[in-house]
């Protein structure tokens, strides 16, 4: 049972946590501070030492629908997310549950937008909390791995059968490193063999499967099924957890773990990594001879009720600490549920409920200290109060530096050196004008230069910023100023060939009269360069590495251009920023097609970015040129269905040389380089062809 | 405007407002610094349109000038000027 242990972030834990579970299958899509898990599961695959169907899904609505049906059809499946795309998945995770999907899902937890914060809070998981799934805590790197084990073991057991949600703070573990046992792989093939499926989607194996529809006489009494199975797993917990601990030699206590609770007559709770924060005040009050016990609930689903029911009994005060508020009940999750526990058990004890730490806001041993003098000083009391909100002066950031100029951008970013899209963004607005309201499905720009532009900057979700367009659009033209206001986006390739295609392709045929330019730095750079559907083939990025086994992305890139020509808009355009003239004309054209309320103006803006295409950021606007005149990305326009080639180099440069500065592509053969160049040469044949034509059929 | 509206009554709305707004420091950003020789500059402007920072402006003669204060050293603008009229010169460490 000797184990080797590595010094990793919590996000590698669960990864080895999959990789030693053997799993299946696993659909992806990156959101920080989740999306290392997801990277390093691809390592693994990339170089053969996880043998899994790796899915590079579009959203993550998407995500969560590989995920199911991978486990309807018998496979062991893995799936991460946390914040905006597990609310955006949420449908998805409710259907989960009545096909009994025993999926293992790990949320780094991070506040869901409202306020936008990258940092922990459980508003992520709380509108999650009560669909049917098991949803636990885990408080450090170690517990990330073992629980991530435990949870298929389960999940999987045929008196559950049921999806399961593992809640790793952001940040606090997802990215702090700390020593993680390794067991070996072939331990835990013993202890986890293979996933039976009862009955899997597959009809050479099975004549049943789970359905989605019931007679409504029916609802009620398979929801109170449901809340059998959901006690069933209580147990269950606690058998795997004892033999976790006879195999591995690790044991958290089942649904919750008390700490320094034999003798207390207060109680403090918590759960997740505030709890290590939350030990140490403790130890702080007990040496100071106080009687404090805490107890971690290490599941809020099923709710541990005995467990608190049991400590309630002894005590005389309990403080309950909620990093989120249900709106509306004056209060956090947990006191809620604590509090309602014990309601018809006739314990009458004090029941306070900190809220802290919302936002991603550190949790202070400081903090937990002076919550439990407080909790002591409550014994037997009754509350005046019974939620208390622990909160924070902010000192401020470093104000803005006041400068003359006639730009729409104020100077200066949070952009990367050498930030093409900072070129895009300026000659965009500057070109538009001040009467104009860019809306911004997340991506870096919105992070760089949201706080720097002087004309209203709207932050939409991530699938539906031409939806959040087409509203500001039909409101303004109510209004009558349809013609006064430009809206536009400022949208990434995710936000436009992936996650926002469907909204994009509405607000096209609806016919809005709004401007979408995508700026195409060719993967999801504000995730930290995973592939996205406008990458390149063979590019290497950190969801398609290069390995043994991967060698870049396998798939050619979307050919956006005769997606947006197939719904006959009024005017399309590729453009970059090494053509400014250009890209000027182009904008000019959209504004005045949009003004004049002829449909929707699309540009498709090529944007070369030194941090995820490595390569010196002096050479942004050279690799954009190259890109140009090499044929790797055509400069064409498509004005009322007549094609165009914008530049037209005589003879086209080998791509080699366009290649050649990037780093992503170091690692291309000779037998890659060619296939690259014979793609480009026969797609310059048919835009010359298409250009002879002039007019695109079917408009 | 909207200015007859009673915001004051408007709690707990957190609000984006462009008139806050200005430039960002980032000159702790650079390491290497563009310097202009303006005897070669020949004021064609490519390096104020591909400042990514937007951080050079043309000056009373046309010809470039750049405020250090938003200039994280990229090289964009030596890169691309076609007379070399502008040189990277390592910053002074501390």
């Amino acid at each position: 049972m000797t184990q080797d242990f590595d010094v990793m972030p919590g996000n590698k834990a669960v990864a080895h946590g999959v990789r030693l579970a053997r799993v299946e299958v696993v659909p992806a899509f990156p959101i920080t501070p989740q999306t290392t898990i997801i990277e390093y599961i691809s390592d693994f695959v990339a170089d053969g030492e996880l043998e899994a169907e790796y899915v590079h899904t579009e959203g993550e609505h998407s995500c969560m629908a590989v995920a199911l049906g991978a486990s309807m059809a018998g496979a062991r499946t893995f799936t991460a997310t946390c914040s905006q795309g597990l609310a955006y998945m949420h449908e998805v995770v409710a259907q989960a549950t009545n096909y009994r999907a025993p999926i293992v899902m790990a949320i780094a937890n991070r506040t869901l937008g409202w306020y936008w914060s990258l940092g922990p809070d459980y508003s992520d998981i709380m509108p999650e909390m009560n669909l049917g799934w098991l949803v636990g805590f885990v408080e450090s790197n170690q517990e990330c791995l073992d629980q991530t084990l435990m949870n298929f073991k389960v999940a999987e057991d045929h008196r559950v059968l049921l999806p399961t949600m593992m809640s790793l703070d952001g940040f606090y573990l997802s990215y702090s490193q700390e020593r993680v046992y390794l067991p070996e792989i072939e331990e835990v093939d013993e202890w986890l063999p293979p996933y039976t499926a009862p009955y899997p989607v597959d009809p050479t194996l099975s004549k049943a499967w789970p359905s989605a529809s019931l007679p409504s006489q029916l609802h009620t009494t398979y929801r109170r099924l449901h809340e059998e199975v959901m006690e069933d797993a209580k147990k269950v917990i606690a058998e795997v957890d004892r033999s976790y601990m006879e195999n591995f030699g690790r044991s958290y206590g089942g649904m919750v773990e008390r700490y320094r609770c034999d003798d207390a007559d207060s109680l403090m709770v918590t759960m997740g990594s505030m709890t290590t924060a939350a030990r140490r005040a403790v130890d702080r009050l007990r040496d100071q001879g106080e009687k404090i016990g805490l107890l971690k609930l290490r599941f809020m689903r099923p709710f541990p009720r005995e467990e608190v029911v049991e400590l309630a009994e002894q005590v005389d005060s309990i403080g309950v600490v909620d990093r989120v508020v249900c709106h509306g009940t004056g209060g956090g999750m947990a006191f809620m549920d604590v509090k309602s526990a014990l309601y018809n058990t006739g314990v009458r004890v004090p029941v306070k409920n900190y809220v802290m730490g919302l936002g991603g806001e550190d949790i202070p041993i400081d903090d937990l200290y002076a919550m439990g003098r407080k909790i002591i000083r409550d014994k037997g009391k009754r509350l005046a109060e019974e939620v208390e909100f622990v909160e924070h002066a902010f000192s401020g950031g470093a104000p803005p530096v006041d400068v003359e100029s006639e730009h729409c951008v104020h100077p200066g970013s949070d952009g990367c050196a050498g930030c093409g899209a900072s070129i895009i963004i300026r000659t965009l607005l500057d070109t538009l004008g001040p009467n104009t309201i860019v809306v911004d499905p997340p991506n870096c720009a919105g992070v760089n230069y949201g706080g720097v532009v002087k004309v209203p900057w709207v932050l939409a979700n991530f699938a539906s910023a031409p939806a959040y367009e087409t509203g500001i659009y039909r409101a303004l033209r109510r209004k009558g100023k349809a013609d006064k206001v430009y809206v536009t986006s400022y949208s990434g390739d995710g936000g436009t060939v992936d996650i926002g295609l469907q909204s994009l392709s509405g607000a096209a045929e609806r016919g809005e009269s709004i401007i979408w330019l995508c700026y195409d730095n060719e993967a999801y750079m504000n995730t930290g360069i995973q592939r996205s559907g406008s990458t390149p083939m063979f590019a290497s990025t950190t969801s398609t590495p290069v390995g043994s086994v991967w060698k870049g992305k396998p798939q050619r890139r979307k050919n956006m251009l005769m997606i947006m020509a197939a719904h006959r808009i009024p005017y399309i355009a590729t453009a970059s920023l090494a053509y400014i003239p250009d890209l000027k004309r182009k904008i000019k054209k959209a504004a005045e097609v949009t003004r004049n309320g002829e449909g929707l103006a699309y540009l498709h803006v090529h944007q070369p970015c030194p941090t995820g295409w490595y390569f010196d950021p002096a050479k942004t606007v050279e690799v954009g040129r190259l890109a140009v005149q090499t044929g790797a990305f055509p400069l064409v326009e498509v004005d009322h269905g007549e094609f165009k080639l914008s530049v037209k180099p005589r003879e086209l440069k080998p791509v080699k040389e366009y290649l050649a500065p990037q780093r992503r592509f170091r690692h291309i053969s000779e037998e890659q380089l060619e296939i690259l160049q014979g793609h480009i040469n026969g797609d310059w044949e048919a835009l010359l062809g298409m250009e002879k034509e002039g007019r695109l059929p079917f408009y | 405007m909207i200015s007859e509206i009673d915001q004051a009554k408007v709690k707990g709305l957190v609000l984006n407002d462009i008139s806050r707004k200005g430039g960002k420091y980032v000159a702790n950003w650079r390491v290497y610094r563009p310097v202009i020789d303006h005897e070669k500059c020949v004021a064609c402007g490519l390096c104020v349109t591909y400042c990514p920072e937007q951080a050079i402006e043309p000056g009373d003669d046309r010809k470039p000038v750049i405020d250090y204060r938003f200039c994280k050293g990229c090289g964009v603008c030596a890169n691309e000027c076609p007379q070399d009229a502008i040189e990277m010169e390592k910053e002074e460490t501390q």
